[in-house]
């Protein structure tokens, strides 16, 4: 029979154990789900439909919707990444947007933070002729990161706005937690 | 009280409990009724298919790669001093106690799926239409950028007889021995997926035909929207069978695509979305969490349950199979699924089976746990009564299926880890946590009745045999 000190000490470790356990749960939870604002970007809730992926964040601001979400895994070619516009057709959840997308040009090499791939404009016809997207899908190892940013795009300086947001920490922070901070 | 803090207590010493189900070099395999026969290291290369081929006397095995390690990017061929691109093994196992390492043939340098051949299958030049007789052709992946054709008549001294370039990617792809038409996974340069069909006739294999391209509609080069998903591979029950059955998605989105064969090889090649609506006869759409890595037909099967039923005492089955792709659980589970294709426009799932993670505490042992592909041998030693399924960390799993509707594990294998087995790893805190654990990746059959399976974390070809009630099953004396 174990004494009652062996039980007592056992007891409190087991307890400090779970606590640990519990904190390190709700920091996780509390990244993921504070409502954040930021430089004129707020949290919004994920409109999208449950699908085979971990559901991502969605942000407004300065006019536009930025929806980003990890997809682990996914990347066609571990070694080359992103590297053609059919596979940031394929990946970036565009369809989600609008499932008549269809693009405006070529797409063209990005990185965001240390972090490289393609980006692509489209043009979403389900929403009347002049709404834009651009799509962006970058990789690390065989993991994916996608964006999309709805709005006017064609404004460049839109376009880097919604960049710098995307490199800025409350992405970035839930980006790097959900790829195991890569 | 006492038992609530006793058990809070315990908790610790149940975490090391499942630490020490791990693998350690040393450890004896784990097995019920499956034993094992043979074993070689395959160079420690990471291996996919295997392809066990009946040529005159002897039984040869082929087994297709993928490409080297971050630590190991060109292993070293102890045959010729040689640091060669992981390519196929050739393995002559007419004694399956002691399998002989004829010959390595490189494949496209690259690591992991970047380069290797990981894809093989064989033919007689007897069986095919307009073959060379006295030739034994084996098709297989070039990496990512080819389809080579091989006349492999001497095993051990292969020579190139075509090659099909200038692909996107390749992959798990189908050849009937009897007619030479191959269902070549490929990436065409301007489809919208990275893997679509290629489907040639390689009934003379000097002289490759090209018949058509087929995908899903919305994979063709021109579509717009949305792309479904991406290929993984085919199977086909030839002109006999007139279908062909279709995998799409690996580990999520999978269909089944149940694809008349005839219309198929002659309907109109032009990759419009008629065009490649017209030859489907029925679809599967699957959870989003799962994938069709393989798709194994078993038609026609008497299940015993029905044998009075005025209609539908044989059922027409199709076995899938979805791959895991992450370590350690970080996914929804993949397993095996058997839909009951007998309406073929109103496909059902009828069941599912999975290894009990508890069983094993696999999700705690390293690397990836869940299944991912199937033997796929038609011979009748097993053939509708016994399939394996790779479980990568969970080693090999015999499943009775006399009855799809309730299919029951006979028999596993979890081959011991050895020095060379590479290790997998998972991201926590910003740094590498690694653990090694055996990872079955495929697994083939001969018709005498002995299980191939090879290892993806570069543990070797493994040659098995059923035991005990497992035999009896199989019919196995």
């Amino acid at each position: 029979m174990l004494s009652r000190r062996t039980i007592v000490y056992a007891s409190l470790a087991a307890v400090f154990m779970i606590g640990l356990g519990a904190f390190s749960t709700y920091v996780r939870w509390d990244v993921t789900h504070r409502p954040w604002e930021y430089d004129g970007w707020r949290r919004i809730t994920w409109p999208f439909p449950r699908d085979g992926w971990d559901e991502g964040q969605a942000w407004r601001g300065h006019g536009l919707e930025v929806y980003v979400r990890p997809k682990l895994g996914f990347c066609g070619n571990c070694d080359t990444g992103v590297v053609d516009d059919s596979e940031v057709d394929r990946v970036t959840d565009i369809d989600l947007v609008d499932p008549l997308f269809t693009p405006v040009a070529s797409g063209q090499r990005i990185q965001i933070t240390d972090l490289v791939g393609r980006s692509r404009i489209y043009k979403l016809r389900s929403r009347g002729s002049s709404q834009l997207a651009e799509a962006i899908a970058v990789s690390y190892r065989c993991d994916l990161v996608v964006a999309i940013v709805v709005g006017n795009v064609a404004d460049e300086e839109l376009r880097r706005k919604a960049r710098r947001f995307l490199e800025a920490d409350p992405v970035q922070d839930w980006i790097n937690a959900q790829l195991g901070e890569k | 009280m006492m038992r609530l803090v006793l058990f809070i207590a315990s908790l610790p010493l149940l975490a090391s409990a499942a630490l020490a189900q791990q693998q350690k070099i040393g450890d004896p395999p784990e097995a019920s009724n499956m034993r094992l026969v043979g074993w070689n290291d395959l160079q420690a290369r990471s291996a996919y298919q295997p392809t066990i081929h009946h040529q005159g006397d002897r039984w040869i095995a082929y087994i297709g790669h993928h490409g080297g390690t971050d630590a190991v990017p060109d292993p070293v061929n102890p045959m010729t001093g040689k640091a060669e691109p992981n390519g196929t093994s050739i393995v002559d196992v007419t004694d399956p106690a002691n399998p002989k390492y004829l010959r390595h043939i490189p494949g496209q340098e690259g690591k992991y799926e970047a380069g290797g051949a990981q894809m093989v299958r064989v033919c007689d030049g007897a069986s095919l239409p307009k073959g060379d007789k006295n030739a034994v052709y084996m098709l297989r992946t070039f990496g990512s950028e080819a389809h080579e054709i091989w006349n492999v008549a001497d095993p051990a001294n292969p020579k190139l007889v075509t090659r099909l370039a200038g692909l996107k990617d390749t992959h798990k792809s189908w050849w009937e021995c009897d007619t030479g038409i191959a269902y070549l996974v490929s990436g065409a340069p301007d489809w919208r997926v990275r893997r679509m069909t290629q489907v040639y006739d390689l009934s003379d294999p000097v002289h490759p035909k090209k018949i058509r391209d087929f995908g899903l509609p919305g994979q063709q080069p021109g579509a717009t929207g949305a792309v479904p998903t991406e290929l993984h591979g085919p199977i086909s029950t030839g002109p006999r069978g007139n279908r062909v059955y279709f995998g799409y998605g690996t580990n999520k989105g999978g269909i089944l695509q149940i694809v008349d064969r005839e219309k198929l090889l002659k309907g109109p090649a032009a990759p419009t979305d008629e065009n490649l609506r017209s030859p489907e006869v029925g679809r599967l759409s699957m959870s989003a969490w799962n994938g069709a890595h393989t798709t194994f037909p078993m038609l026609q099967m008497p299940v015993a349950e029905f044998a009075a039923d005025g209609e539908g005492a044989k059922r027409d089955i199709v076995m899938i199979v979805d791959e895991a792709i992450q370590n350690e659980c970080r996914e929804a589970r993949q397993m095996v699924w058997f839909a009951d294709v007998s309406i073929e426009a109103r496909p059902m799932m009828i069941s599912s089976w999975t290894v009990p993670e508890a069983s094993g505490h696999f999700c705690q042992r390293g690397g990836r746990f869940g299944a991912h592909s199937s033997n796929e041998s038609m011979d009748p030693v097993f053939y509708k009564k016994m399939a394996f399924i790779a479980f990568f960390n969970a080693g090999i799993r015999a499943l009775d299926v006399r009855d799809p509707y309730h299919p029951v594990e006979m028999g596993y294998f979890i081959p011991a880890i050895t020095e060379k087995t590479d290790k997998r790893c998972v991201r926590e805190g910003g740094q590498d946590r690694c653990k090694t654990a055996i990872q079955t990746n495929n697994v083939e059959t001969d018709s005498r009745g002995y299980i191939y399976i090879v290892d993806r974390a570069n543990t070797g070809l493994h040659i098995l045999e059923l035991a005990g009630p497992a035999r009896a099953v199989a019919g196995l004396k």
